[in-house]
């Protein structure tokens, strides 16, 4: 499989296979995409759809049971050889950025802190004011040091975001990024992601229940049953 | 920005009342840990400077002499066994043998000290030899007997205040209803001598009616074969000699059986506090798997968490390690008197010694102990894989 | 086989009980410091208040109640100075408090005295208002000692109290009143006999001050 220019995820095949107790559960069956760079990219679909099992996949959170994936023309997953949890942090913290429902900040930490917690592990060049400026950016620099328990839920998926972007990530993963937030809030956080997308060419796959949310991108895949239907 | 010391540091602080337990319960075990060696070199160096300060290392007395020397002391000197003065002449020529001095000891009955009454002790001790053996003894009033038959007494500090004696008043000798001239009051000098009560010999020997000694002090020459020199006198006959190098060894066999089972209990002390550790960060790591894995999908190698979660274990080890070792510096002297309460012989000065080596040791005991039980949390921690742990919310 | 063999045998045999003997006579000197304490508080409590349940045992100095200004003032109410190196400011005083019941009973105190011949330790058992119930000499060395510790002796001073010795003159061994009347037992040990009385009255002053002038000053 050969990728063109401008492609940034291209996968062939993909399936992943959960065992539960005797029973296999095909959890994603055979799927096959591309995404191009620069791409808004939105998954919607039932829960056990296999949405988030594809979007872990694409995400290198997880190796696939069979098929294939390549990153930005390299190989990633294929011949059947599962990666390390070592090799896919590597190609995780070079490549992505990850935001979750539960926004995961921690709790003893500033926001400052937090947004800086990836670039105590691991910093690419060119992260160097960053924080402030992605925080600024996210309108949040007048909660620089206040503890995520004296933020609102909004407040924190900003941080969350932030965090995702300090390591300038080529590639967004949002998973239900606005499950934990009312309708306002959710507007407000797919107004950034849209902006993020647009102004700063920031590739974005995401996973969403929320229809208004999922028509923001480009792009609206739905699933069902491990299997995609571009609509 | 912000460093992985920071992060470990300020995880702890999340739950602090367990955190300030598991500090306090470190605290502890460090603290009688480091006592506990302390106590070993200072009791040893406390019991060599004690026997020192008998300036004899040799006793002879005669056969069966010891029991009776404690019966003496319970009992009021009934059945006191003596040698002959002569004696100390055959011995005073031996080669190995330094100094010399005979000692005669008396009790005496005093019906009116208390309730049953008690017993004075008396050292006829040689206004010419027992000085030079004992060059160390500083007065704190006057000195000296005048003369090897004068009515006189030197006291030691105890003695004195019990008595309230001072230079000049007088003293009563008990059931003899002798009196003698206080000359000398000594210096405290944390062994048995500051109880004594020091007689001139040949005055003692008048008083009761003996002209026998019980006890010859020999000082060894340095470098000399004190073994050897034992040996020989065994030859003489009805004697029994003691060695104070064997005291000492005898006393630090008990003491060795009593510091087993302190140092057991410090173990366990110590154990129970690393499992506290062990404990305290397995709780920390369960309740964090998520963050955890966050951490991972932001590029932290599974040796990242490790050394992180390990941080948190250095922090609560060191800084309860210190906590410990400081207090058992300011606690010393305390720690001292409670060891003093429960061990049978306490020598003079400090028994629980404790300087900057020591602590650096046991501080570093601390926390390799610490970081030993630290492994498993901490890889335990890094082999959180990211997707498991976020998936486990549902 | 009696050369060698037996010599170790005798001196290991002998090594042990010597070394009990240092642990034992290494226990005695811990006599007290300075201070005057009963010689076994349970027995003696429960001696002088037959009706006492219970004890309370406190320490106390004339440096750490009032310092140099209280010393002036106990001798000047004594009548005489301290003198000696073991009557000092720092002296350590154990007052026993004894209660029956929840109620306080009274109080047992005791003082060093420099006696002819070595230390006396003059004991007061007082009820609550100061009076003395018995009087006692624990430890004297004398050949007279035993008339001194007679509790016939003691009984004179049942009844007393402090008012009683204020007008006596430690110095002279002269009083008045019913301290005038009181028998040395032992004319031969005069000097003893006004030593405890100098020493009773120290211990009544100085429990004056301690503990009755407090408790009067009480609402």
């Amino acid at each position: 499989m050969t990728t063109g220019n401008g492609v940034s995820l291209a996968a062939r095949g993909l399936t992943r296979v959960y065992r539960r107790g005797s029973e296999d559960i095909r959890a994603l069956d055979g799927v096959s995409l591309q995404i191009r760079r620069g791409e808004f990219v939105s998954f919607m679909g039932t829960s056990g759809s296999g949405k988030t099992t594809l979007v872990n996949l694409l995400g290198c959170l997880d190796n696939p049971t069979s098929g294939e994936l390549e990153l930005a023309g390299r190989s990633i997953f294929g011949g059947g050889r599962a990666l390390s949890e070592r090799e896919l942090t590597r190609i995780r913290r070079e490549v992505f950025g990850y935001i979750f429902q539960n926004f995961y900040l921690i709790p003893t930490l500033t926001v400052r802190e937090n947004v800086a917690l990836p670039l105590a592990f691991y910093r690419k060049p060119g992260s160097e004011g960053e924080v402030e400026r992605l925080l600024r950016l996210l309108g949040m620099e007048h909660r620089l040091d206040h503890l995520p328990g004296q933020i609102s839920g909004g407040e924190m998926q900003r941080v969350a975001i932030a965090r995702a972007l300090v390591n300038r990530p080529e590639i967004l993963l949002a998973d239900e990024p606005t499950g934990n937030l009312d309708t306002q809030r959710s507007a407000e956080i797919g107004e950034i992601l849209q902006d993020l997308n647009r102004s700063a060419g920031l590739t974005i796959v995401m996973v969403t229940h929320n229809p208004g949310l999922a028509r923001l991108g480009g792009r609206l895949i739905e699933m069902r049953d491990g299997r995609l239907h571009e609509g | 920005m912000i460093s992985r010391f920071q992060i470990a540091y300020k995880n702890l602080l999340r739950k602090k009342a367990r955190t300030l337990l598991t500090l306090v319960g470190i605290m502890l075990s460090s603290w009688v840990l480091v006592s506990l060696l302390g106590f070993n070199r200072g009791y040893e160096a406390a019991l060599n400077r004690d026997i020192d300060n008998m300036g004899y290392q040799l006793m002879v007395m005669a056969k069966g002499c010891p029991y009776e020397a404690a019966t003496m002391m319970l009992q009021g000197g009934t059945g006191l066994r003596y040698i002959e003065q002569s004696m100390v002449d055959s011995i005073v020529h031996r080669s190995e043998v330094d100094k010399v001095t005979p000692i005669l000891m008396q009790a005496f009955f005093d019906p009116d000290k208390g309730d049953g009454g008690g017993i004075a002790g008396y050292f006829g001790v040689d206004a010419e030899t027992f000085p030079t053996m004992k060059p160390f003894f500083r007065f704190r009033q006057g000195g000296w007997f005048h003369d090897e038959q004068a009515a006189e007494a030197v006291m030691g500090y105890e003695a004195a205040e019990l008595e309230q004696r001072e230079v000049g008043d007088k003293i009563l000798v008990p059931e003899k209803n002798v009196q003698l001239k206080v000359v000398g009051i000594l210096e405290r000098t944390g062994t048995q001598d500051d109880g004594t009560i020091f007689v001139p010999l040949k005055t003692l020997q008048k008083i009761s009616g003996i002209d026998k000694i019980t006890t010859i002090g020999i000082k060894v020459k340095k470098d000399a074969d004190s073994a050897k020199l034992e040996a020989a006198l065994y030859q003489l006959p009805d004697v029994q000699v003691v060695s104070f190098t064997q005291v000492k060894q005898t006393i630090m066999k008990l003491v060795a059986t009593a510091r087993v089972m302190v140092l057991s209990i410090a173990i366990i002390a110590m154990l129970i506090a690393m499992a506290g550790v062990v404990n305290t960060i397995l709780m920390s790591v369960l309740e964090r798997l998520q963050e955890i894995g966050i951490l991972k999908t932001m590029g932290a190698m599974p040796g990242d968490i490790f050394i992180l979660v390990w941080t948190e274990t250095l922090i609560l080890c060191s800084s309860g390690g210190v906590a410990g070792i400081g207090l058992a510096f300011v606690f010393a002297r305390l720690s001292d008197i409670l060891v003093r309460r429960v061990l049978p012989y306490a020598p003079g000065g400090e028994l629980v010694a404790i300087d900057l080596k020591l602590a650096l040791l046991t501080l570093a005991v601390i926390v390799v102990v610490g970081l030993l039980s630290g492994i498993y949390p901490a890889w335990k921690a890094g082999r959180v894989r990211p997707l498991e742990s976020i998936r486990s919310e549902g | 086989m009696r050369g060698e063999g037996s010599i170790q045998m005798i001196r290991k045999a002998l090594v042990f009980p010597l070394a009990l003997l240092l642990l034992l006579v290494a226990a005695l000197p811990a006599l007290g410091a300075v201070g005057c304490d009963l010689n076994d508080p349970d027995r003696d409590v429960a001696r002088l208040f037959p009706d006492s349940s219970g004890y309370k045992t406190s320490y106390t100095a004339i440096d750490k109640r009032g310092g140099e200004p209280l010393l002036r003032e106990v001798e000047k109410r004594l009548g005489d100075r301290f003198h000696g190196i073991y009557e000092t400011i720092d002296v350590p005083y154990t007052i026993y408090e004894v209660y029956s019941g929840r109620r306080k009973a009274g109080y047992i105190h005791g003082v060093n005295q420099k006696g002819q011949f070595g230390g006396i330790q003059v004991f007061v058992a007082l009820d609550m208002e100061g009076r003395i119930k018995s009087f006692y000499i624990q430890k004297m060395t004398s050949q007279w000692a035993k008339k001194l510790r007679d509790p016939r002796f003691g009984r004179q001073f049942a009844g007393l109290s402090l008012r009683d010795f204020e007008a006596y003159d430690p110095v002279a061994g002269k009083g008045s009143g019913r301290v005038a009347e009181i028998r040395n037992p032992a004319p031969e040990a005069e000097a003893d006999f006004r030593a405890a009385l100098r020493a009773l009255k120290k211990n009544l002053i100085l429990m004056d001050e301690f503990v009755y002038s407090a408790e009067r000053g009480k609402p």
